[in-house]
C-alpha cells in the first residue's frame, strides 16, 4: 500500500504544482486562444471568425468600404456615441434619483461634487447631439449614394426606426434634469402630442374623440409635466428605448453583414486584380457549380460568387479603422465636454414659464411648423415626411448608383438644383411670414380648420412635392424625383432648425439675433 | 497599397493621445484646480501660523483638504458655503482676510451652522463649490447671496421684527414704518389687508428676477436692484405702471426693499421658529384693530391724500373725491359712506374695504367712519337752507339733456367712464338717496371741482327746482340701466369699464 502511495501521491502533487506554476500561461493561452498576433490571412479570418463581438464582421472587406469618402465614418461614429452615451449614462444612473423633489439637487452634486461628475454629465449631454447630429448625417449618406436599394431596403427601414429611437431617447433624456429648460421643453414636447387636438376642436369632437389628450396623458401619466412624467422619461431613457435600440442595433449590423457590406458598384468580371500586394487572375464561378455560405469561411475563398480581388482581411485593416473613428469620436466628445458645460437652469417653476421656451435643438424646425399648426407641423408633417423616407427603396427600384455618391448620371446637378429651390423656397416661405403674418393676422375670425391646412408649413411641403414631381416628368428618373424631395426636405428641415433655434426669441417673435431679445 | 490601414492607425493614436490628455486634464482640474483647493491650503497655512498650543497644533495637524458641507436635511439644506469659509466658528480667525474669516457677529452663538447651514439666511447656491456659482447672480438660480446689507430681511423666516433688538432690523422697521406712511395698502394687499389696484405683495420677496419686468433695468439684474429702481421710478420701470413715484430718499428706498425682500411665505419648521414668530401668526389671525387715522393713512391716503379737497390725479386721469371736505361731510348720511367704503366703486379703482375684500374689520371701518366725519353721522341732512324740500322725480327725457348739457363731460355720458365719481355706478346708486343727490347738484362740493348748481349768486346758472327733478328721475334711470331693469340704452353701462382693466396684475 505504502509504495503505491508514493507512487501516485508524488506526481500528482507535482502535477499540481506545474500548473500552479504555469497558470498566467494557460490561463493567457485560454483567453488568447491564437497565443500570438495573425500571421496568415488564415489565423486573421479565424481572429475575426471566432470572436462574438467580431464576428458580425466578415472576415473581408472591400477597399471602398474602407475609404474614408464613401462612408465618413459617420455610422460608425453613431453607434461610438451611442456606446459612450451607455458607459457615461450608467455612471450618471448611480447619483440621478428620478424625482421632482430630488432630481435638480442631484445633477447639482454631481455637478459640484461628484468625482468628475460634471465631465461625465457634459461627456452624456454633448455625446446625445453628436448622436443626433451623426444619425441624421448617416441618414443622408446613405441616401446620396444610394445605399437603400435591393437588398438593402430592409435595413433602410431599420435606419429609419433607429433614427426615431435616437431622437425618442434624446427628448426622454432632456426631462431628467428637472430644470427650467426641462421642464418647459418638454411641456412644449407633450403639447406637440396633444395637437390632434387642434383638429378635433376645430371640428368640435374633442368631448368624445380625443386622441391627443389620450396621447398626451399616456406620455405624462398626468395633464401635467410632473411626478409621473419624470418616471416615465427615466424609465422609457434608460431602460426601455435603449434596450430596443441595442437589439435593432444588432439587426441593423446583421443586416449590413447579410446585405453584402455596404453598397458598392460590381466589380468587373474577368482579368487581372491586385490582392495581397500580388495580382491575381480574377475568379470566375463555374457555371455547375453551387457556392454555398459555408464556403464564405471554411474554404480558401472569401465570398461568394467572387473572388477576393480588391479586398482587404477585416483583422486588422477594417478593425483599425473602426477603432481609430472609434477613438476620434470620443477625442470630440471629451473636447466638447471638457470646455462647455451642459446646461441647467433653474429648478423647475410651473408658474415661470420660460419665454421663449424652446424644445431640443432637433425639434425646433418641428416647433417653428408647429408655430403655424401644431397639428399640421407637429405631428402630419413630420409623419408625411418619415413616411415618404420610408416609401424610397420602394418607389425607386432602378438598380445603379450604389455606392458611390451622386452616382447616376445628372443627379448632383438635380441635387444641386434642389438644393437652391428648396432654400429659395423655405427662405422665402419665412420671410413673407415674418413681414405679413397669415391667414389669422388676415382674417381674425377665420375658422381654424383652414389654418391647419392652409400654412406656410403645408405649403412648404406641397412645394418641395411639386417639384419633385416636376423633376420627375422632365427627367424621366424616379431617383431623381426622390433626390430632389430629399434635398429639398433636408434643406428646409435645417433652414427651420436654424431660424427657430437663432432667429425666433420670446413669444416666438422674430429677431435678428438672439442679443436682440428683451430681457425677462 | 503597402499597409492600407496605416493612416487609420495614426489617427487612433493620435485619437487616443488627445483622449488621454484630456482625461488627465479632467483629472487635474476637478483635483487641484478647484477654487476652495487654494483656500483650503491658504487657511491650513493660517492655522499652522495661529497653533500657538497643543491644541491648536492638533487642529493645524488633523486639518484635511477636502470638499466640506453642512447638510440640514429638516430645512432642505446642503451648503457647501464651509469649503471656503473654514473659520467661521474659529473665534482666532479675527484679523485674518475675507473667505478665512470668523463670521461677524454674535449671530452664530444662537445660530449654530450644523443646525442652520448659510442660505436659510444668506440665500445664494448652497450647492456651489466656487464663489462665482454660489454667489448665483449670473447663473441660473433663483435666489442669489444677499447684499450684506440686505440679510436682516430673512430674519422674518422665523422671528416677529418687533422683538428683535432694533439696531439688527433696523431697515426692516424703517421699510415697515414707510409702507404704512406711504399707504402702500391702497393699492397692494399684504397679510390679507389692502387693495387690488397692484399686486399682492404677501410672497414678494419669493419672487425670482424672472418674474419681474427687467427689460428697463440697468444690470445686475437681482430682484433687490429691481426694488430699488422700481421705487425710484416705478414708470421707468414697468412700462404702463399706474404706480405712484413715492418719492424716496436713497436710504428710505433701500428700507423699503429690504422690506419687500422680506415678504416671504416660508415653509420653515416650526421647532425653528422664535416663540415670538408663533405669536406673530395668532395675532395676525385675530388681529387688534386700527384706529381711523392709521386706518386712513395706511389704505386711503395714496388716492385721496388729507381729503378735504378733491384733486386731480395724472395717472388715473380723473378727480379724485374729498371724502373728508366739509361739503360730504355736511351732506352724506354715515350709511352712505358706510357703503362707499365697504363696497367701493366696483369698475373704478375705488376697491371695495370690507372684510372679505380689504380686509378691514368692522370696527375698523368705523372708526374709519369716525374719521371721515368727526361730528359722528346719524344727523339729519343739512339741505340749502333756501330750498330744504327735495322736488319730485320730474321728465327724465329733459333730465337727460341736462345732464349731457351739465354733467356729462365730467360724469360721462351715462354717469360712467368720465373724470369725475362715477354716478351710474351701482354701488352709489344702491347707497345714495335723492336728498343727498339734489344737495349735492345743489350745493355742489367744496374744495372740488363740482359746483353749486343752485349758486346764491344774480346772475350766475342756477337750475330751478323743476330742472333738479327731471334731473334727479334720469340719475335713477343711470341706476336702472345699471341693474338691467329697463333695456339698456348705452352700451357702456352694462359692459365692464375697459379703463380700470389696465391696472397691472
Amino acid at each position: 500500500m505504502a509504495p503505491a502511495d508514493q507512487s501516485v501521491a508524488p506526481s500528482a502533487s507535482r502535477e499540481f504544482l506545474a500548473n500552479l506554476r504555469h497558470l498566467p500561461r494557460t490561463v493567457k493561452d485560454a483567453w488568447f486562444r491564437l497565443g500570438h498576433s495573425p500571421v496568415s490571412e488564415r489565423e486573421e479570418s479565424q481572429a475575426t471568425f471566432h470572436n462574438l463581438f467580431l464576428h458580425i464582421h466578415s472576415v473581408r472587406v472591400h477597399v471602398r468600404s474602407l475609404a474614408p469618402r464613401l462612408t465618413m465614418g459617420l455610422g460608425i461614429i453613431s453607434v461610438s456615441s451611442f456606446i459612450i452615451l451607455c458607459i457615461s449614462g450608467v455612471l450618471l444612473m448611480v447619483y440621478y434619483k428620478p424625482s421632482t423633489t430630488l432630481a435638480y439637487d442631484s445633477i447639482k452634486d454631481l455637478h459640484y461634487v461628484v468625482f468628475t461628475g460634471r465631465f461625465i454629465r457634459n461627456i452624456h449631454r454633448w455625446s446625445a447631439h453628436v448622436m443626433v447630429a451623426a444619425v441624421f448625417l448617416h441618414m443622408a449618406r446613405v441616401f446620396y449614394t444610394a445605399s437603400y436599394k435591393k437588398p438593402r431596403e430592409f435595413n433602410w427601414l431599420v435606419g429609419l426606426g433607429l433614427l426615431v429611437l435616437t431622437l425618442a431617447l434624446s427628448f426622454t433624456g432632456y426631462l431628467l434634469p428637472y430644470d427650467q429648460l426641462a421642464y418647459w421643453a418638454i411641456t412644449i414636447g407633450s403639447n406637440i402630442a396633444n395637437s390632434p387636438r387642434e383638429l378635433t376642436d376645430a371640428v368640435g369632437v374633442t368631448p368624445w374623440f380625443n386622441p391627443g389628450g389620450s396621447q398626451r396623458r399616456l406620455l405624462l401619466g398626468a395633464d401635467y409635466v410632473g411626478e409621473d412624467a419624470l418616471i416615465r422619461f427615466y424609465v422609457l431613457h434608460v431602460f426601455i428605448l435603449p434596450t430596443i435600440l441595442i437589439t435593432l442595433l444588432g439587426v441593423h449590423f446583421w443586416r449590413v453583414r447579410k446585405d453584402g457590406g455596404l453598397a458598392r458598384p460590381e466589380d468587373p468580371m474577368g482579368g487581372t486584380a491586385e490582392w495581397g500586394g500580388k495580382l491575381h487572375k480574377v475568379f470566375e464561378p463555374l457555371k455547375t457549380k453551387t457556392y454555398g455560405l459555408m464556403a464564405v469561411v471554411k474554404g480558401r475563398r472569401a465570398t461568394v460568387n467572387r473572388g477576393p480581388e480588391n479586398t482587404l482581411m477585416s483583422w486588422p485593416h477594417l478593425f483599425w479603422a473602426e477603432l481609430a473613428v472609434f477613438m476620434l469620436t470620443v477625442a470630440i466628445v471629451l473636447i466638447l465636454a471638457f470646455h462647455f458645460d451642459a446646461p441647467l437652469k433653474e429648478l423647475a417653476n410651473p408658474l415661470v414659464p420660460e419665454n421663449p421656451a424652446k424644445a431640443p435643438w432637433y425639434f425646433l424646425g418641428l416647433q417653428e411648423l408647429v408655430s403655424y399648426s401644431a397639428f399640421m407641423g407637429g405631428l402630419i408633417i413630420p409623419m408625411i415626411a418619415w413616411i415618404g423616407l420610408a416609401l424610397i427603396p420602394f418607389l425607386d427600384q432602378q438598380p445603379g448608383g450604389e455606392g458611390v455618391w451622386f452616382g447616376s448620371k445628372g443627379e448632383k446637378l438635380v441635387a444641386l438644383q434642389s438644393f437652391f429651390f428648396g432654400l429659395v423656397a423655405v427662405v422665402g416661405l419665412l420671410a413673407f411670414t415674418v413681414n405679413f403674418g397669415w391667414l389669422r393676422s388676415w382674417f381674425p375670425s377665420i375658422h381654424q380648420l383652414w389654418i391647419i391646412f392652409i400654412n406656410p408649413g403645408s405649403i412648404l411641403v406641397l412645394l418641395y412635392m411639386a417639384w419633385s414631381l416636376w423633376v420627375l416628368k422632365r427627367r424621366n428618373s424616379i431617383r431623381h424625383a426622390a433626390v430632389a424631395l430629399f434635398t429639398c426636405f433636408l434643406v428646409g428641415f435645417s433652414v427651420l432648425t436654424y431660424f427657430a433655434t437663432v432667429h425666433r426669441g420670446p413669444n416666438w417673435i422674430f429677431y435678428w439675433w438672439p442679443s436682440q431679445w428683451p430681457m425677462h | 497599397m503597402n499597409d492600407p490601414s496605416r493612416k487609420y492607425r495614426w489617427l487612433l493614436l493620435g485619437m487616443s493621445l488627445l483622449t488621454i490628455g484630456y482625461l488627465i486634464a479632467a483629472a487635474v482640474r476637478e483635483n487641484f484646480l478647484g477654487e476652495w483647493y487654494r483656500v483650503q491650503q491658504e487657511f491650513r497655512t493660517i492655522l499652522e501660523a495661529k497653533a500657538t498650543d497643543e491644541r491648536g497644533k492638533a487642529i493645524a495637524r488633523d486639518f484635511r483638504i477636502e470638499l466640506k458641507q453642512v447638510s440640514v436635511p429638516r430645512l432642505k439644506v446642503v451648503d457647501r458655503c464651509v469649503s471656503c469659509h473654514n473659520g467661521i466658528d474659529d473665534p482666532r480667525m479675527t484679523t485674518v482676510p475675507a473667505p478665512h474669516a470668523v463670521h461677524p457677529g454674535e449671530i452664530l452663538k444662537y445660530h449654530p451652522v450644523d443646525r442652520f447651514g448659510c442660505t436659510i439666511c444668506h440665500q445664494g447656491q448652497g450647492a456651489a463649490t466656487s464663489l462665482h456659482d454660489a454667489m448665483g447672480v449670473d447663473v441660473a438660480w433663483d435666489y442669489p447671496l444677499l447684499d450684506r446689507n440686505l440679510t436682516e430681511a430673512s430674519c422674518l423666516a422665523c422671528h416677529d421684527v418687533e422683538k428683535l433688538p432694533q439696531q439688527q432690523v433696523a431697515l426692516v422697521l424703517e421699510g415697515k414704518k414707510l409702507y404704512q406712511e406711504k399707504s402702500c395698502g391702497a393699492c397692494h394687499r399684504l397679510n390679507g389687508r389692502g387693495g387690488t389696484l397692484g399686486p399682492a405683495l404677501d410672497n414678494e420677496g419669493a419672487k425670482t428676477k424672472h418674474q419681474l419686468i427687467l427689460t428697463n433695468l440697468a444690470p445686475p439684474h437681482t430682484t433687490w436692484n429691481w426694488h430699488q429702481a422700481h421705487f425710484r421710478d416705478p414708470g421707468g420701470i414697468v412700462p404702463g405702471s399706474q404706480m405712484k413715484n413715492p418719492g424716496l430718499s436713497a436710504q428710505q428706498i433701500l428700507a423699503l426693499t429690504v422690506f419687500m425682500l422680506a415678504q416671504r411665505l416660508r415653509d420653515v419648521p416650526e421647532s425653528y421658529l422664535a416663540p415670538d414668530k408663533l405669536e406673530e401668526k395668532v395675532r395676525r389671525l385675530h388681529p387688534q384693530p386700527e384706529n381711523g387715522e392709521q386706518v386712513y393713512h395706511q389704505y386711503c391716503f395714496a388716492c385721496h391724500d388729507e381729503g378735504s379737497y378733491g384733486r386731480w390725479d395724472k395717472t388715473f386721469n380723473r378727480f379724485i373725491p374729498a371724502i373728508r371736505g366739509t361739503s360730504l361731510q355736511a351732506t352724506a348720511t354715515r350709511a352712505y359712506l358706510e357703503v362707499q367704503v365697504a363696497q367701493g366703486r366696483p369698475g373704478t379703482q375705488m376697491p371695495a374695504w370690507g372684510k372679505q375684500a380689504g380686509g378691514l374689520q368692522q370696527a375698523e371701518i368705523e372708526s374709519l367712519l369716525n374719521y371721515l366725519q368727526p361730528s359722528n353721522g346719524n344727523r339729519p341732512l343739512k339741505l340749502v337752507s333756501h330750498a330744504p324740500q327735495v322736488p319730485p322725480r320730474g321728465d327724465s327725457n329733459r333730465g337727460a339733456a341736462l345732464f349731457i348739457a351739465y354733467c356729462a363731460g365730467c360724469h360721462g355720458i351715462a354717469g360712467l367712464h368720465g373724470i369725475a365719481p362715477e354716478i351710474g355706478n351701482s354701488v352709489f346708486q344702491q347707497a345714495a338717496s335723492d336728498e343727498f343727490i339734489v344737495a349735492t347738484i345743489r350745493n355742489g362740493r367744496k374744495g372740488t371741482a363740482m359746483p353749486s348748481f343752485q349758486p346764491q349768486v344774480p346772475g350766475a346758472l342756477a337750475f330751478s327746482d323743476t330742472d333738479l327733478g327731471d334731473l334727479l328721475a334720469f340719475v335713477r334711470e343711470l341706476g336702472r340701466h345699471q341693474t338691467g331693469t329697463s333695456g339698456a340704452p348705452s352700451q357702456s353701462s352694462q359692459s365692464t369699464p375697459s379703463r380700470s382693466n389696465e391696472a397691472p396684475r
